[in-house]
């Protein structure tokens, strides 16, 4: 019971993030562009936005065929990134260093993590381990 | 016993059998052929078939048989399944019906899909259901990802705790090993040096003569590496089978039937109860593949496996669902 609930849930929330995005898209992209070239410190700052949008709006990275859609992301600290698992295998993202661990993510899963610490985060899928990313945060 | 349908022509070419020791297209005709299932036997490396017909007067007495059942994945709703319960449910009626029963059920893994709460418990119950004496069960990575395979060891993993484990069963020495758990990033699967060292152990004692079963869930060997079908050290742990005259190796996790031999070892891969898998390198990965709703139960199925005394292989029946 628990497994649908959280699965309609999630669906859910996916459907109110499409909304955010039309919304808050333009905006966010162009945040990420420039907060990504900024040399330091002031990244976080300049996302100002409510954490509860930011899941919203941050990046995706999408999990099909066994692969992570953008394998290398670099975000400004205080981004939130949220994976999307659309195989129908069941996938995890864990942290090498177990920074952060997802669950069990089956079709349409979705996880996200705010990233608040610059460093470099090494991740992949503890049932596939031959998938592997990394998410760049400066 | 008359080989009405020999494929050891096939099977011997090297330009089908050095990838995976299966002529897929001779197969595929065979079980058109033979409707629900083909024995095979091996002889002098060379494996030959025949259609899986009534035990006919002529036949030896089996020693003993056992069923294999492999990716149950319990929990799975995905397009390639709606009914994966379903299909399971229907590979238990199977065992069932075997006449004689198994002796024992051995499960290879990817029992759940996803460790959701009572995956477990359906297969346990479904195949108590069953007449076996005995159910021996060996993790996927599906069932161990979510706990470290807490959850898999409190159930299954024996006086030890590991989960591997030998049993002697009618002159015939099994080992279940297992190569799903500690995936590090960029990893294969692995038996882990503390496995090979008590399956060194394990085997000492035994004469070469003693027919070896070897069942794991991840194919000892090289399937398919760049999709994660091998298991880094399976080598290893083969080396340490070499001397033995006979030793058949039961796989799961491809779900779809693989053979070779190697000497004096056979390896097999097992379909799963659930959804069918593409076959090596075909596609853009691994993963549940969607066949017209008519073929599914083609492509799902069990194994029965027959050990009869004086006969240097097991016999192997795979059957599909349809």
């Amino acid at each position: 019971m628990n497994g649908s609930n959280r699965s309609i849930r999630v669906r859910w929330l996916w459907r109110l993030a499409v909304l955010g995005a039309a919304v808050f898209g333009g905006l966010a992209v162009a945040t990420w562009a420039s907060a990504g070239q900024s040399a330091n410190g002031t990244a976080a700052g300049q996302l100002a936005q409510p954490v509860a949008v930011a899941a919203q709006t941050g990046p995706r990275i999408e999990i099909a065929k066994h692969k992570f859609s953008l394998p290398t992301l670099t975000v400004p600290a205080g981004t939130t990134v949220t994976w999307l698992n659309r195989d129908e295998d069941v996938h995890t993202v864990v942290s090498t260093t177990q920074a952060f661990r997802s669950g069990g993510l089956e079709t349409d899963d979705a996880y996200s993590y705010k990233f608040t610490k610059p460093g470099v985060y090494q991740y992949f899928c503890t049932l596939h381990p031959l998938m592997t990313g990394r998410v760049i945060v400066k | 016993m008359t080989d009405d349908f020999n494929q050891a022509r096939d099977i011997d070419d090297p330009e089908v059998s050095g990838g995976d020791g299966v002529d897929r297209r001779g197969f595929l005709q065979c079980m058109a052929w033979a409707g629900t299932g083909l024995v095979w036997t091996a002889t002098g490396g060379v494996l030959a078939s025949r259609a899986l017909s009534p035990a006919s007067a002529a036949e030896p007495a089996l020693d003993f048989s056992f069923v294999q059942v492999s990716d149950t994945h319990i929990g799975f709703k995905g397009e390639a399944n709606k009914d994966a319960l379903g299909t399971f449910e229907q590979a238990i009626a199977r065992i069932k019906a075997l006449e004689p029963a198994p002796a024992f059920i051995i499960h290879t893994g990817d029992i759940t899909h996803a460790q959701k709460a009572g995956a477990f418990d359906i297969v346990t119950e479904a195949l108590k259901g069953t007449k076996a004496e005995r159910v021996f069960y060996i993790p996927g990575e599906n069932d161990v990802f979510a706990d470290g395979g807490k959850e898999y060891l409190g159930r299954f993993g024996g006086p030890t705790g590991t989960g591997w484990q030998s049993f002697d069963y009618k002159g015939v020495h099994f080992i279940g090993l297992i190569n799903v758990l500690n995936f590090k990033a960029g990893g294969l699967g692995s038996l882990g040096q503390a496995q090979l060292d008590w399956l060194k152990k394990d085997v000492e004692r035994l004469t070469s003569s003693t027919p070896l079963v070897v069942f794991a869930h991840v194919p000892l060997w090289a399937v398919y590496p760049k999709w994660g079908w091998v298991t880094e050290d399976g080598g290893q742990a083969l080396s340490y089978l070499k001397r033995f005259g006979s030793v058949t190796v039961l796989n799961g996790h491809i779900h779809q039937i693989m053979q070779k031999v190697e000497g004096n070892i056979s390896f097999h891969t097992a379909l799963s109860t659930a959804f069918p898998q593409p076959a090596p390198g075909v596609g853009e990965g691994p993963g549940p593949v969607k066949v017209p709703a008519e073929r599914l139960r083609s492509v799902l199925g069990l194994r029965e496996v027959n050990y009869i005394q004086g006969k240097s292989r097991l016999a192997i029946v795979d059957s599909t669902l349809a």
